[in-house]
C-alpha cells in the first residue's frame, strides 16, 4: 500500500516520508503503558454517549412500533404489489450484509497480507460486521408473512417432520447468515482474548448474470469501507485517538475504498456491455430503462455516489482529509443503498411482459423499519464502544517499539523506520 | 510448581535471559508478555509447526461432508419435487457444503487454538503479575530447589528488575 509519489503536506503537517503502509508506526505512542492508559480511558461513559445511545434507541423503537403495526395489519402495508414483492426489505438486507463484508476483509484478508493500517481499525470493523449481520438477519424475518414461524427454515428433528426446500435461496440465507454471524463473532472474540447468488439464479432481466458474485463482493467491501470511515473518523476525534488511527491509516484505507469503487464501476460498465453485446432485446430494453426509465434518478444517485465521487480519492490531499473522507463515506453508504434499490425494484417492475410493468412506492412502514435498522445497529455499536476497547490494545502494542536495554543485540531490529516522538507533532501525521 | 519469576522492563533483556536459561538447562521456561513478539517466540521456540492447522483441515472436511449430507438427506426424507428436477441437486447443495465447511472449519480452528493454548485456565498461573499485561515481560523458570539460586542469579545478571521465588 506504499504510495510512490511524494506526500503533499497539509498546512500544519510536518514533512515526513510517505509510507501509508505496514511499516508505519505510531510516533506519538511511546510505550505499552500509554496504550493501556489511553485506550482504556475511552471506556468511561459520558453524557454525550448517553445522548447518542438515546437517539439510537429512539430509532429502534420507531422500527419496533412500525413492525408491530405491520404484523397487526399484514405485509400489504409495506407497499408490496405484484410483481414487486421484494422492495425496501431486501434492499436493506443486502445493504447491511454488504456493510459487514469490510470487517471480514479487514480481519482476514488484510491480516494475511500483513497490511499494517488494519491494526488500529480492525476492532471497530469487526464489531461493525457482527452488528451489521445481526441487523441484516432481521430483514428476511420481517419479510415473512408469519415471522414467528421463521424457525421452520432450520432443519432440526421435530414433530412436523423436516421439509425445508434446500433449493430455495431462503434456506441458503439461513445457513449463510448463521455461518456469517458465527464466524464474524469468532473473529471479534478471538481478537478480544488479548482482542449472492440469491439474485443471479433468477431469470429476471438485470439479475441473470454470472458477474453478480464478484460484483456483489466488491460492492460490499466498498460500502463496508464507507461505513468504517463513518464510524472511525468521529471516534478517533471524540476519543482523542488521532495518534493511533493516523492520517496514514486513513490514507491507506481510502486507497482500498478507491480500488473497490473502480472494481464496482468496472462491473457496472460490464453489465451495460453484456446487455448490448448479448443482442437480447429484453436485457437491452431493461438497461435502457435503468438509465432513462422511471427510476433514472435512482441510477443517477448510484452512479454518482459509487463511480464519480470516489474518483476524488486519486487526490492525496483529499485522501488525507478526514473531513472529506467522512462526507464521502455518507455518499458511499447512500450510493450503495441505491445500488441495491436499482438492482431490486427496476428489475421486478420491468420484467419480460409489458402488461406486468408496474411501479413501486415504499410506504412509511418501509421507512420506519429502515430507521429501526439503523437504530438497532447504532444501539449495539454505542453499547460496544463503552464495554470493550475500540482499538485492540495488544495488537497496537505489537507495532509500538519495545523497550530495549541495548539495541542491536539478540537480532532485535530497533526499527530504524520508527521516528522519534517530537513534542511539536500531534502524532496524527505518522 | 516450584521456580523463579523474573520481571523485565526491556524486551532484549528478557530474550537474553531466556536464551541463557535454556543454555544452562535450568528448567522449563514460560514467558508472560504484554503483546506477542517474534523475538520471544524464537527464543522459546519448540521448532515444530502449530497443530491448529490439522483442526482446521479436519473440521473443514467434516463440515463440507455434513453440509452436503444434510441437504441431500432432508430432500430425500421429504421430497419436494419441482418440475421433474432431481430431488438431490448437487449444484445448489454446494452452497451448503461450502457454508458448513466455513462454519465447522472456523469453529474447529478456534477449538484447536483454545485446546493448544490451554485457555481458559481455571487456576491462577504461577508467577503471573498484572504488570505483565501492561508493559513488562515475565520470565518464569520451573526448577527444583537446588537450581533456584542459579536461576535467580542468572535472571538478575540479565537485567531483571525483580526476581521472586514461587513454590
Amino acid at each position: 500500500m506504499a504510495t510512490l509519489t511524494q506526500p503533499v503536506p497539509a498546512r500544519d503537517e510536518p514533512r515526513r516520508p510517505n509510507f501509508a503502509s505496514a511499516d508505519v508506526q505510531l510516533p506519538a505512542v511511546k510505550d505499552y503503558e500509554q496504550v493501556d492508559r489511553e485506550i482504556v480511558g475511552t471506556l468511561h461513559p459520558t453524557v454525550a454517549w448517553f445522548m447518542g445511545l438515546g437517539v439510537a434507541v429512539f430509532f429502534l423503537l420507531v422500527g419496533i412500533a412500525t413492525w408491530m403495526y405491520q404484523i397487526y395489519s399484514g405485509l400489504g402495508v409495506a407497499g408490496y404489489n405484484p410483481p414487486v414483492m421484494w422492495g425496501v426489505y431486501i434492499i436493506t438486507f443486502v445493504f447491511w450484509i454488504g456493510i459487514g463484508h469490510a470487517g471480514t476483509l479487514i480481519s482476514a484478508i488484510l491480516y494475511l497480507f500483513r497490511a499494517g493500517f488494519r491494526t488500529t481499525i480492525y476492532r471497530c470493523a469487526e464489531a461493525m460486521t457482527v452488528f451489521a449481520v445481526m441487523t441484516a438477519a432481521l430483514f428476511p424475518i420481517l419479510h415473512l408473512g408469519r415471522p414467528w414461524k421463521f424457525f421452520w427454515l432450520i432443519p432440526y428433528p421435530n414433530w412436523r417432520y423436516i421439509w425445508p426446500q434446500f433449493k430455495s435461496p431462503l434456506v441458503w440465507d439461513v445457513f449463510a447468515i448463521l455461518t456469517y454471524f458465527t464466524i464474524s463473532s469468532t473473529f471479534l472474540f478471538i481478537g478480544l482474548i488479548p482482542d449472492s447468488f440469491d439474485f443471479a439464479m433468477a431469470l429476471t432481466p438485470g439479475w441473470h448474470t454470472t458477474i453478480f458474485p464478484p460484483y456483489f463482493v466488491a460492492g460490499a467491501i466498498f460500502s463496508g469501507m464507507g461505513m468504517v470511515f463513518t464510524i472511525i473518523i468521529p471516534l478517533r476525534k471524540w476519543f482523542g485517538l488521532k495518534h493511533y488511527v493516523t492520517i496514514n491509516h486513513l490514507d491507506a484505507a481510502a486507497k482500498l475504498c478507491l480500488f473497490t469503487s473502480l472494481v464496482v464501476g468496472c462491473a457496472y460498465m460490464t453489465e451495460w456491455f453484456v446487455a448490448w453485446f448479448s443482442g437480447n432485446e429484453v436485457e437491452k430494453s431493461f438497461f435502457a430503462n435503468r438509465i432513462w426509465g422511471q427510476w433514472w434518478w435512482a441510477s443517477a444517485i448510484l452512479y454518482t455516489c459509487n463511480m464519480v465521487l470516489p474518483l476524488t480519492l486519486f487526490s492525496q490531499r483529499l485522501r488525507r482529509s478526514p473531513t472529506w473522507l467522512f462526507i464521502l463515506s455518507f455518499t458511499v453508504n447512500i450510493g450503495m443503498w441505491f445500488e441495491r434499490f436499482v438492482i431490486v425494484v427496476p428489475s421486478l417492475s420491468h420484467e419480460f411482459e409489458p402488461w406486468q410493468w408496474t411501479s413501486y412506492r415504499p410506504t412509511w412502514v418501509d421507512y420506519g423499519i429502515l430507521c429501526g435498522s439503523f437504530g438497532w445497529f447504532s444501539m449495539w455499536f454505542m453499547l460496544f464502544i463503552k464495554q470493550l476497547p475500540v482499538i485492540a490494545i495488544a495488537e497496537v502494542k505489537e507495532i509500538v517499539p519495545p523497550k530495549l536495554k541495548s539495541p542491536h543485540q539478540h537480532g532485535i531490529d530497533p526499527s530504524g523506520r520508527h521516528f522519534e516522538y517530537e513534542a511539536d507533532t500531534p502524532g496524527e501525521y505518522a | 510448581m516450584q521456580g523463579v519469576i523474573g520481571a523485565f522492563r526491556e524486551l532484549d533483556a528478557a530474550v537474553g535471559a531466556i536464551e541463557a536459561l535454556k543454555k544452562d538447562r535450568l528448567g522449563a521456561v514460560r514467558v508472560y508478555t504484554p503483546t506477542p513478539r517474534h523475538e520471544l517466540e524464537e527464543a522459546i521456540a519448540v521448532g515444530r509447526p502449530s497443530p491448529v492447522r490439522m483442526f482446521t483441515l479436519i473440521g473443514g472436511l467434516l463440515g463440507v461432508t455434513f453440509g452436503y449430507w444434510i441437504a441431500i438427506w432432508v430432500s430425500d426424507y421429504w421430497p419436494l419435487v419441482v418440475g421433474g428436477k432431481p430431488i438431490a441437486s448437487w449444484v445448489p447443495y454446494t452452497i451448503f457444503g461450502f457454508e458448513v465447511m466455513v462454519l465447522i472449519g472456523g469453529l474447529s480452528t478456534v477449538v484447536g487454538l483454545l485446546v493448544n493454548a490451554r485457555v481458559p485456565r481455571l487456576t491462577m498461573m504461577v508467577g503471573y503479575d498484572p504488570r505483565f499485561s501492561h508493559g513488562d515481560y515475565g520470565v518464569w523458570v520451573e526448577c527444583p530447589p537446588e537450581k533456584v539460586r542459579n536461576a535467580e542469579a542468572l535472571l538478575k545478571e540479565h537485567g531483571a528488575v525483580e526476581v521472586r521465588r514461587e513454590r
